[in-house]
């Protein structure tokens, strides 16, 4: 099952080695489909900036992103996927920071820059001490090669913190919440479905590289995965700005991801093959599924951003009369990251649910408490989940418009945004009902990372549980169109009026009447306003008659506030002191330079 | 011609005569279920009114409340879009999907897989986000009110309810609803007492919150600031309010059908099954009555600690399980 395309090049240690196995396959299927879409959608979206912005420039990079992210993907090699991984991130920040009028865009696209070359700065480190100690640049030598205990775990370590910065893991994620909304929002769909999965692949090839692992990396997985899933659905549950409410979702499915990840290293650490399996192959299942919803809600979120221009929930409301189409596919991109049944989410999180049980079960202790903390993290995320994004539907397209001023143009965009959106809803839906085709593709992805051979377990296992699912969906389907016949039929020959909302005795009721999205998600985020640094201003009565009152509340991110934030002001208070011991004169450097020759000589000589 | 069907849904052949006995089974199922689950109803607010020294309304005031309303036309509120109308069409759909998962007394449940859990937990959620979603529709913020509070519980009384499947699931060594429940071979109570004790008093707590009793809701309360279920229906009218009510009643009697197997566990003799069953439902309802008989209903921000009890009720059932080995 692979394919290899090997060509010399003039660069050391550099060949163009390409290689399509099982795992790339899947991230190359999530790739090709969201670039195409994105693409198309691309041309409408960017109509209106037409001789107003470097559109050219724009088309050249996003190109070129999809061109780098095919090689870093399919690269066989160790110096061909660092480069294709840096023409990716230059690509990526130019294409950020197409806003770059604005100052809070420019700022993201240098946070997305700096953040991205830190995680370089590892996966340098860790090539150089795979290559150092293997002897090759080939990833099917390295592959071959074994790693004692600590240098494996030091290459885990070295993957985890490079890749887990790309993909945005908790908690090196701060770059991601600003560079998404920064961004135009095909572009956010393509960082968020594809870009970032390539944090994800990254640590999928490592794993494929290094075999075994030492045990407590399967842990440390599954714990990044808890923490990233947890902590991203409540951050997202704090937000009033609809696409950086998306972005902090992305955390939230990273650590779905590697949650599962972390389920099949847990199996291939204790050889359970039918574990591992169902572990990395619902890991992928659920980066494709990803793609194809993320992909889709982002889209649905450019179309409402560019009909209402701002990006604040609390200021929009009842869109789904006025856009009826983009509405019905966001829904359906809502009700498949909530994981609900008939849509593709609910599939991949079967799968990691079922392994997560099947860990619970046949594992020894340690391994069945773990699997227990994740199964109880991803009921949690699918509850927190499922709040965020009825607040989301309910505060956007259903009720009226909270907007001040002149009402919105009624009518959905054009063709161009629409077809792409169409044709991820109905991914989705595929996915949803027929399940088989992708889950195969998964599951040999699984098993390729596991260097297994599905000849030693049995998949059907989880294959005939999938049917039950389905035929259980099928119902459901048949049953909810008996119900609308039969209160069709019930109202046949009765007059349903149409009249205003109860309003509970209330006249002159107003749109701003209205829950708003922080007054619906307030409940959660007070509850856990210890891990959130949530904040609330005014809303105080302090006088006895009540006047004019004012409030406002903000969910800020302890990473970056807590630790980001006092570490980097402590690193400029040092870097400003060495700066201020400077002598600026040429002969004293020229003396640096000297004293440092005389320094290696001796060094040589003893 | 159905066994074709079946082929393509189930991925499973069947010969005709399974086939044939598989339809009874599944209409023999919603048939019980309708029948018997407005009667629950009907007999907590006959304890209800026992207690309170009233004569009380028959027991057989749910199905007139029912039929009434499924004879009434149903207003609209200009506001509202499909999804006002979707939702109570999805609640009692996934209300009649969960009724084919669960076994009924000695009746096998017609859709039983490894992992149907995941299919319970998530219908249930799927049910419960048009419901969130059509009360953001009315444009009003008293639905979305009770909905945040909704939204809120349902977190914690998820986690509850998975905190319990990973008892059942390491007691049993399944995930399929009807062996965790002890539906296929009973659970020893003489073996497992202690942590089967947890569960079912963490379940009961999950029953009470997810049907909207007293201490969590009331249903029967006439404030719509305090409400939590009522206050999210309360544009709906006529027939949708009738699937609205008739979808709570089911929701009750599933959860109800889930603890009794726990409790009894069946002889295998389908008479004796099928009266230790309804006696089990009668008596939950009883005891249900007699909770709201004797208890007010929680302050709203003390419902999230009630439900924080039962989830450590629910992880001790899980620690001594563990500790067992």
């Amino acid at each position: 099952m692979e394919h290899i395309f090997q060509h010399s090049w003039q660069v050391p240690f550099g060949e163009v080695s390409l290689k399509l196995d099982p795992l790339s396959l899947i991230f190359l299927l999530a790739v090709s489909i969201l670039v195409v879409s994105a693409g198309l959608y691309g041309v409408g979206y960017m109509r209106l900036y037409r001789g107003a912005r470097p559109v050219g420039m724009h088309i050249f990079f996003y190109l070129l992103l999809a061109l780098a992210l095919v090689v870093v993907i399919t690269a066989n090699n160790v110096i061909l996927f660092l480069g294709a991984w840096e023409v990716m991130t230059v690509a990526t920040y130019f294409l950020i920071v197409f806003n770059d009028e604005k100052a809070a865009t420019r700022k993201a696209g240098f946070l997305y820059l700096i953040a991205t070359h830190c995680g370089v700065f590892c996966l340098f480190l860790m090539f150089f001490l795979m290559s150092h100690i293997s002897g090759s640049m080939n990833f099917d030598a390295i592959a071959r090669t074994s790693f004692s205990p600590v240098v494996a775990g030091t290459i885990f370590c070295l993957a985890l913190l490079g890749f887990g910065i790309k993909a945005g893991l908790l908690p090196f994620h701060i770059w991601l919440p600003h560079a998404h909304p920064a961004a135009p929002s095909h572009i956010s769909a393509l960082l968020s479905g594809v870009a970032i999965k390539t944090g994800i692949y990254g640590i999928c090839r490592i794993l494929w590289i290094m075999g075994a692992l030492p045990d407590w990396c399967a842990y440390v997985l599954l714990i990044m995965g808890v923490v990233s899933g947890v902590m991203g659905v409540l951050y997202a549950l704090g937000q009033h700005e609809l696409k950086k409410l998306l972005a902090y979702h992305s955390i939230e499915n990273i650590g779905i991801i590697v949650l599962g990840l972390g389920v099949g290293s847990l199996g291939r650490g204790h050889q359970m093959p039918f574990l591992t399996v169902i572990g990395f192959g619902g890991a992928l299942l659920h980066v494709f599924n990803h793609s194809l919803f993320k992909g889709l809600l982002f889209l649905g979120a450019g179309a409402v951003i560019q009909k209402t221009r701002t990006g604040e929930m609390d200021r929009m409301g009842g869109l789904s009369k006025v856009m009826p189409l983009v509405s019905v596919l966001f829904l359906v991109g809502a009700l498949a990251i909530c994981g609900l049944p008939l849509f593709n989410g609910f599939i991949s999180e079967f799968i990691i649910f079922f392994g997560l049980f099947q860990g619970l079960i046949h594992l020894p202790l340690p391994g069945a408490a773990a699997c227990a903390l994740g199964i109880l993290a991803l009921a949690l995320m699918g509850a927190l989940a499922l709040a965020c994004f009825t607040k989301v539907y309910g505060t956007v397209f259903l009720g009226r418009s909270r907007r001040a001023g002149e009402p919105v143009m009624p009518g959905d965009p054009s063709r161009w945004m629409t077809i792409p959106m169409l044709i991820l809803a109905g991914s989705c839906v595929w996915i949803g009902l027929a399940p088989e085709t992708m889950g195969r593709i998964a599951f040999s992805g699984g098993e390729y990372i596991a260097h297994l051979d599905s000849s030693r377990f049995n998949l059907d296992q989880v294959m005939a549980p999938l049917s039950g699912v389905i035929g259980g969906a099928f119902v459901f389907l048949a049953l909810g169109s008996l119900l609308i016949f039969l209160r069709r039929f019930l109202l046949r020959r009765l007059s349903v009026p149409v009249n205003e909302t109860w309003a509970c005795g209330f006249s002159q009721v107003t749109p701003r009447f209205q829950y708003s999205s922080a007054s619906f998600a307030y409940s959660i985020v007070n509850f856990v306003k210890a891990l959130l640094l949530s904040r609330r201003h005014g809303g105080q009565l302090d006088t006895i008659f009540p006047g004019k009152a004012h409030v406002s509340s903000s969910v800020h991110d302890a990473a970056e506030e807590s630790m980001f934030r006092p570490l980097l002001s402590r690193l400029g208070g040092v870097s400003k002191i060495l700066d201020d011991n400077q002598v600026r004169h040429t002969q004293w450097y020229l003396m640096y330079i000297f004293l440092f020759l005389i320094f290696l000589l001796a060094w040589k000589m003893r | 011609m159905v066994s074709d069907v079946y082929l393509f849904i189930f991925n499973i052949s069947i010969s005709v005569e399974n086939e044939m006995m598989m339809l009874i089974l599944i209409i023999l199922h919603w048939l019980i279920a309708l029948l018997l689950s407005p009667f629950l109803l009907g007999v907590i607010s006959k304890v209800k009114a026992f207690f309170a020294g009233r004569v009380g309304p028959s027991l057989f005031q749910p199905y007139y409340d029912l039929s009434k309303l499924f004879q009434k036309s149903a207003v609209y509120s200009q506001t509202t879009t499909w999804v006002f109308r979707a939702a109570p069409v999805v609640a009692l759909a996934s209300a009649l999907l969960l009724v084919l998962v669960i076994p009924l007394g000695g009746l096998d449940a017609p859709l039983k897989f490894q992992g149907d859990i995941f299919l319970v937990a998530y219908i249930l959620a799927l049910a419960r986000f048009f419901m969130i979603a059509a009360s953001f529709d009315t444009g009003f913020s008293m639905e979305a009110m009770g909905a945040s509070r909704e939204a809120f519980f349902a977190c914690l009384s998820e986690l509850v309810l998975f905190m319990n499947f990973i008892t059942l699931a390491l007691l049993t060594r399944s995930i399929s609803l009807s062996q965790m429940i002890g539906a296929d071979s009973p659970l020893s109570w003489s073996h497992l007492g202690p942590t089967l004790l947890l569960v079912v008093a963490s379940l009961f707590v999950v029953l009470l919150a997810e049907n909207c009793r007293i201490p969590i809701d009331d249903p029967d309360t006439h404030l719509e600031l305090t409400m939590i279920h009522e206050v999210m229906i309360l544009d709906h009218s006529g027939v949708d309010l009738a699937y609205m009510t008739y979808a709570a009643a089911l929701k009750f009697l599933i959860f109800a059908t889930v603890l009794v197997p726990i409790l009894s566990g069946w002889t295998g003799v389908f008479i004796k099954d099928m009266s230790i069953y309804i006696t089990g439902l009668l008596g939950l309802a009883i005891v249900v009555g007699i909770v709201e008989s004797s208890m007010a209903r929680l302050r709203l921000n003390r419902v999230r600690n009630l439900l924080l009890i039962a989830f450590v009720l629910a992880f001790f059932g899980f620690i001594v399980t563990m500790w067992r080995g």
